[in-house]
């Protein structure tokens, strides 16, 4: 009898649920990224009077909220854990009977915008409430979410910066195929704050215009938020019960650049390295790839370092960044745009990098609208402070 | 999946050498207490720190580094060093990093800033360092490791979960070892967000086991595939806990899942609800340890000084504050955090003699 190292099983997605600034749920998705709809708008939670940066792809309170069971306890909670209960209550309305061993969920800030409600209530001399600091934790909007739909598994949550989800789906995806569990609850989470903007907008990482991914004037990054979980199953046992299969992880792959703690090393050496170790997992060339999701953050520096790597492995094949429509996500990033070339993938199209002007490496940029396309597999990356990078391969189900 | 222990080590506020924290311990010994004031409200807080005496790495990527970063160094360089097996190389070593608060002291520098003199003031210097997995990155850099890393974040369990995530890894044939480290750092805003929490001990009442002491440091063990000498058996990362009245029987149920013939349990009782529903998973018989008391708490550190008392005790039979456990026996971690998670894993000697006494 074979090991699973031997044999590894297959990794199929059951369900998925999402909520971004493109939208709440997968078909609000789905039409966002086929209209290639911009979502940033000028930051309206905290004060941008003295940042460069004003903007961000937010998702809106009245609508995130709307459904919030209005128990007293729930009423505390952080809206990153809104996040996570809406992109939760899609996946399960879509497989009522997921059953995870565990949760393995990215995020990096978890809810901070309690904590930083505490520094200033305490630098007013006023009493916190405990409900902002037993919600601020990164691991409680994960634990809320599942609470709420009686789900009681262990939450492991990856705190790898910007490549956090893509890290949560690819380790998830791992620990399936290696025969480890059978059933993962897999994805990522980040709602914004203002400690996160201000930040990127002290290292001038953050733009005061439109976010330009892969632009030859590209200027830098514009921040988002939202919530995507994948239901992950090994294949076998899906399809015995007769789940429908939505599309698979055929590849990860995960790399450290020591180059900097902020800066990738501009030889593009670390993503290279995380994207040929997917490659080689899903056993594929780099032409079977029929479209990209890039990292593309629409800072020079990454989207230098990505390009090179994009350009030397994979040559022609088509590339967008999403973070042009939604923003980038942090923690959310990897899961969002891992459901996003899902939908790529069922759909048959390339979703658009916008605002999209001048190139100046020779990708081929999927430029400002989308694309009609005929494709089995995508790849989706993600990299991040510390030197993080992580790439993962989908693949659509054969009919 | 059976792990061996291949190295260790520990910063602690009794101080870095394995074997000379553990004597201290055994001998009852505890960490200092000393007194950190909050600027902002005045109010105080008993913490055990790392003392100042303690060797740090230099290394370029220290130079502006915090607290924890340091501590991280110095327990996941020594771990290495210590092992007792030749390293494989290391693109087959992946970095497991357990945290609970993180880079505290610099976000709160970086925020206060914010506050006080608006966005225009904030530090870029001090932004990076505040992003959890910061800690992970210097000591990956330090180290030269280039393929897997992970920062795992949670609370006071956080440990069980990242051992989890290692042994995860090792199970595919693209590792052969991982190092697993875990650091915290002392802030006065964690101490007030736990004072009003209640879970701290009043300074006016040092002498009284009520209420946690904060305390600093780092922990950190080398992993790799069965290999004799200690090796971890079980890892079981445990269900959530939603009220504190569920705490014990979820304690319970990791400790049903760990099978074994357990000898004695090293735990988490760190002077709050956690040490009354600890006892009542293991039960009245069971010799039950906590460094916590000699120690501090370090949250996401705590379960690194655990496993290494753990360790240390099935080497040399003998449990802290209590009777010798039986030879061979196995040892139980147990974890209890303070924000619903909770987890625990089992530990055996196979072969004492495979296991030599550590610096």
């Amino acid at each position: 009898m074979k090991s699973a190292e031997q044999n590894p099983r297959r990794v199929a997605i059951v369900a998925g649920g999402i909520v971004s600034p493109l939208g709440f749920g997968l078909t609000e998705t789905l039409q966002s990224l086929q209209q290639g709809r911009d979502c940033v708008t000028p930051v309206s939670t905290f004060s941008v009077e003295k940042t460069r940066c004003k903007t961000a792809a937010q998702i809106d309170d009245g609508r995130l909220l709307s459904n919030a069971n209005r128990r007293r306890q729930e009423r505390r909670l952080h809206r990153a854990s809104y996040m996570v209960m809406t992109a939760l209550a899609e996946l399960l309305e879509h497989a009522p009977d997921f059953e995870p061993e565990i949760a393995i969920v990215g995020t990096t800030s978890g809810g901070m915008s309690f904590g930083e409600n505490f520094y200033r209530t305490l630098g007013n001399g006023g009493a916190c409430s405990a409900a902002l600091i037993a919600n601020y934790p990164p691991q409680k909007q994960i634990v809320d979410a599942m609470e709420k739909f009686g789900i009681n598994a262990p939450a492991q949550v990856i705190a790898n910066a910007c490549a956090s989800g893509t890290n949560a789906i690819g380790h998830g995806s791992n620990a399936i195929r290696t025969g480890r569990y059978q059933r993962i609850l897999a994805g990522g989470y980040d709602a914004l704050s203002e400690l996160v903007f201000v930040g990127f907008d002290s290292l001038q990482a953050a733009t005061p215009e439109k976010c330009r991914p892969f632009d030859s004037n590209r200027s830098g990054m514009v921040l988002g938020e939202g919530a995507a979980l994948f239901a992950l199953e090994e294949f076998e046992s899906a399809r015995r019960r007769g789940a429908e299969i939505l599309g698979e992880i055929i590849g990860y792959g995960i790399s450290t650049d020591n180059h900097h703690l902020t800066q990738p090393n501009p030889d593009g050496s670390g993503p290279r390295r995380a994207m040929e170790q997917a490659l080689a997992q899903a056993e594929l060339k780099p032409n079977q790839v029929g479209y990209i999701n890039a990292h593309g953050t629409a800072t020079v520096l990454n989207d230098t370092a990505e390009g090179k790597a994009i350009m030397e492995l994979f040559g022609e094949v088509p590339v967008s960044s999403t973070k042009s429509m939604m923003g980038h996500s942090l923690g959310a990033a990897g899961a969002i745009e891992a459901v996003v070339s899902l939908l790529a993938l069922q759909h048959q199209f390339l979703p658009p990098n916008i605002n999209f002007r001048e190139a100046e490496l020779s990708l081929n940029i999927v430029a400002n609208q989308p694309r009609d396309a005929q494709f089995d597999c995508a790849v989706s990356n993600s990299f991040g402070f510390g030197g993080t990078n992580a790439t993962i391969v989908l693949r659509k189900l054969a009919r | 999946m059976s792990l061996s222990i291949a190295g260790r080590s520990w910063v602690t506020p009794l101080g870095s050498g394995v074997h000379d924290v553990w004597q201290q311990l055994v001998a009852g010994e505890t960490a200092p207490v000393e007194i950190l004031e909050n600027e902002k409200n005045g109010a105080r807080y008993l913490v055990r720190r790392v003392p100042s005496s303690t060797p740090f790495p230099s290394h370029p990527r220290l130079r502006r580094a915090s607290a924890i970063s340091r501590f991280a160094a110095a327990a996941g360089l020594t771990a290495l060093r210590q092992a007792k097996q030749p390293l494989p190389p290391l693109d087959r070593i992946a970095l497991v990093f357990a945290i609970s608060n993180g880079g505290v002291i610099y976000t709160r520098r970086f925020y206060a800033d914010i506050v006080k003199s608006g966005a225009q003031s904030a530090s870029p210097m001090l932004f990076p360092e505040t992003v959890f997995n910061a800690p992970a990155s210097h000591l990956a850099a330090i180290l030269g490791i280039s393929g897997a890393s992970y920062t795992v974040v949670g609370d006071g369990a956080v440990g069980i979960l990242a051992l989890k995530l290692a042994e995860d890894l090792i199970a595919s044939s693209d590792l052969d070892a991982c190092l697993v480290v875990a650091a915290e750092e002392i802030d006065p805003l964690v101490c007030e967000a736990y004072r009003q929490w209640r879970f701290l001990r009043d300074p006016r009442k040092p002498e009284t086991g009520r209420g946690m002491i904060m305390s600093e440091g780092a922990g950190a063990v080398l992993l790799t595939r069965s290999n004799g000498g200690i090796e971890i058996d079980q890892i079981v990362p445990g269900a959530n806990f939603f009220r504190r009245s569920e705490v014990s029987a979820r304690l319970g149920s990791v400790v049903a899942r760990l099978e074994n013939e357990i000898g004695f349990c090293i735990g988490s009782a760190n002077g709050t609800f956690i040490d009354r529903a600890e006892r009542t998973a293991v039960g009245d018989e069971l010799p039950l340890y906590s460094p916590k008391i000699a120690l501090g708490e370090s949250v996401g550190a705590s379960v690194f000084w655990q496993l290494i008392t753990a360790a240390k005790a099935l080497e040399t039979g003998t449990v802290p504050g209590s009777s010798k456990p039986p030879v061979n026996s196995h040892a139980l971690v147990l974890a209890c955090g303070l924000n619903q998670q909770t987890g625990g894993l089992t530990l055996r000697g196979r072969d004492r003699s495979a296991f030599p006494g550590s610096a």
